[in-house]
């Protein structure tokens, strides 16, 4: 009910499954940077279908899954396209060439091109994101960013743990739902839902409280079971992803 | 006048976080994630023909930044709060990716900002007010230059609106209710009130 995507095994063991994840997330970072810096359509078209390629290939993620990842976000990428494009001031200005026209609602030519070109942005950013998703384990990016990028580790350990209840939660809705249904309540959907669920999550986060502090969480210095490294695949794939980036914005000039 | 070393002039709230309260803050920003992912996939679409009105709707995303530290009113909670909602819908899939970062730590910085200004110590509707307006303030700024850089001004005043009202009513108001509620439920035993 709850769909996070959970990465597949031999996505894990791939070339791109085994990069340290916060290299993963500074590449990521910079090349969105990069995109937020320029309106023009081809470096997001270059980037997305870059890191498409490089999920499909470098990760072997199955292309049906990349599909499936994808299709929900292609819908917001064609609402912010067309909000763009429908709301520019270029429309208003009458001695440009209308391409399409409802009424008193007009289209120009330079305003459809921005919104083309920020679908594109959109799209390239979604794109990125879902390949990072079904290339990189969630226990391991918390590790790493503990490990690698300091993160302090009682809040991403409890960061975890909180995430790793997530099929709670759907279970929780489902009680929730059979509940209402019990008491004779029509509609199955209620926002007062929420607090049931809130209530019930928080008791949760209170029974996982006691049980870590039995367990000394955060009470001296923590060892590693899990060591994350940096090494030299992270260094050739912060390099290469630098130079692709660099190489797409001047393409776009 | 000297003053003596160990009676301080505002008498702070402890500002150490136990476990309870990173699990707590943690298990409302997971929460909201998943109402978040619910959002940027499924409702957000649906309000797409309000056009800038759409935005009446957009404090959905600011909740967690101003409800976690009401409840647990720790140094942080708000930012801490936004970016793992933000960070448990990207992983999720959101159509806004990794962006959803960027957006969450403004959002929770912003108000992170106003409750530190307050000292962690005034939770009133006043300040949550204030701390919900500078939530949205932030995301406004920021959706203008990420998304709709090439809107006109008019439109965007009008979407700046939209944001405030939505901000005022479903997270100054709706926290508070949501707070209240959670109380009576008797989960928030041991939380400050």
């Amino acid at each position: 009910m709850i769909a996070v995507r959970a990465p597949e095994d031999r996505s894990l063991a791939s070339p791109l499954g085994r990069i340290s994840p916060v290299a993963k997330l500074v590449l990521v970072a910079a090349w969105v940077a990069g995109l937020a810096l320029t309106t023009d359509p081809r470096p997001p078209l270059v980037l997305g279908a870059i890191g498409l390629a490089a999920a499909v290939v470098l990760g072997r993620v199955r292309p049906a899954s990349l599909a499936v990842a994808l299709a929900p976000l292609a819908f917001a990428t064609l609402t912010v396209g067309f909000f763009n494009a429908l709301l520019n001031p270029a429309n208003g200005n009458p001695a440009l060439a209308v391409v399409a026209s409802l009424g008193p609602i007009r289209l120009t030519a330079p305003a459809v091109v921005a919104g083309v070109a920020l679908a594109c942005r959109v799209g390239a950013v979604a794109a990125l994101g879902i390949a990072f998703a079904l290339t990189t384990d969630t226990t391991r990016l918390v590790d790493a960013l503990v490990q690698q990028a300091r993160v302090p580790e009682r809040f991403a350990y409890g960061a975890l743990a909180a995430f790793q209840a997530v099929p709670r939660l759907a279970e929780d809705l489902v009680a929730l739902r059979e509940a209402r249904r019990i008491r004779g309540l029509r509609a199955s959907w209620h926002p007062r839902m929420l607090v049931g669920l809130l209530v019930l999550a928080i008791r949760r986060a209170d029974r996982l409280a006691v049980a870590m502090d039995a367990r000394g969480f955060g009470s001296g210095p923590r060892t590693r079971f899990r060591v994350e490294r940096w090494s030299l695949p992270d260094a050739a794939f912060l390099g290469a992803g630098s130079v692709v980036l660099v190489a797409a914005m001047v393409f776009g000039r | 006048m000297a003053i003596s070393a160990d009676a301080p002039a505002v008498a702070l709230p402890d500002p150490r976080w136990r476990t309870r309260d990173i699990l707590v803050t943690a298990v409302l920003g997971v929460a909201f994630g998943v109402v978040f992912w619910f959002w940027n996939n499924l409702a957000w679409s649906f309000l797409a023909p309000l056009g800038p009105f759409q935005n009446l709707f957009y404090a959905v995303w600011l909740i967690p930044a101003v409800l976690a530290p009401l409840i647990v009113r720790k140094p942080g909670a708000a930012l801490f709060a936004e970016l793992l909602a933000a960070g448990v819908s990207v992983i999720a899939g959101s159509p806004w990716s990794l962006d959803v970062l960027l957006s969450g730590f403004v959002q929770g910085a912003a108000a992170e900002l106003v409750f530190a200004f307050s000292l962690y110590r005034a939770w009133g509707l006043p300040v949550l007010a204030i701390a919900a307006l500078a939530s949205a303030t932030a995301a406004w700024i920021h959706d203008w230059v990420i998304y709709y850089p090439t809107v006109a001004v008019e439109t965007q005043l009008l979407v700046g609106a939209a944001m405030g009202v939505s901000a005022l009513v479903i997270v100054g108001f709706g926290s508070l209710m949501l707070a209240r509620a959670l109380r009576r439920a008797g989960v928030l035993e041991g939380f400050p009130r």
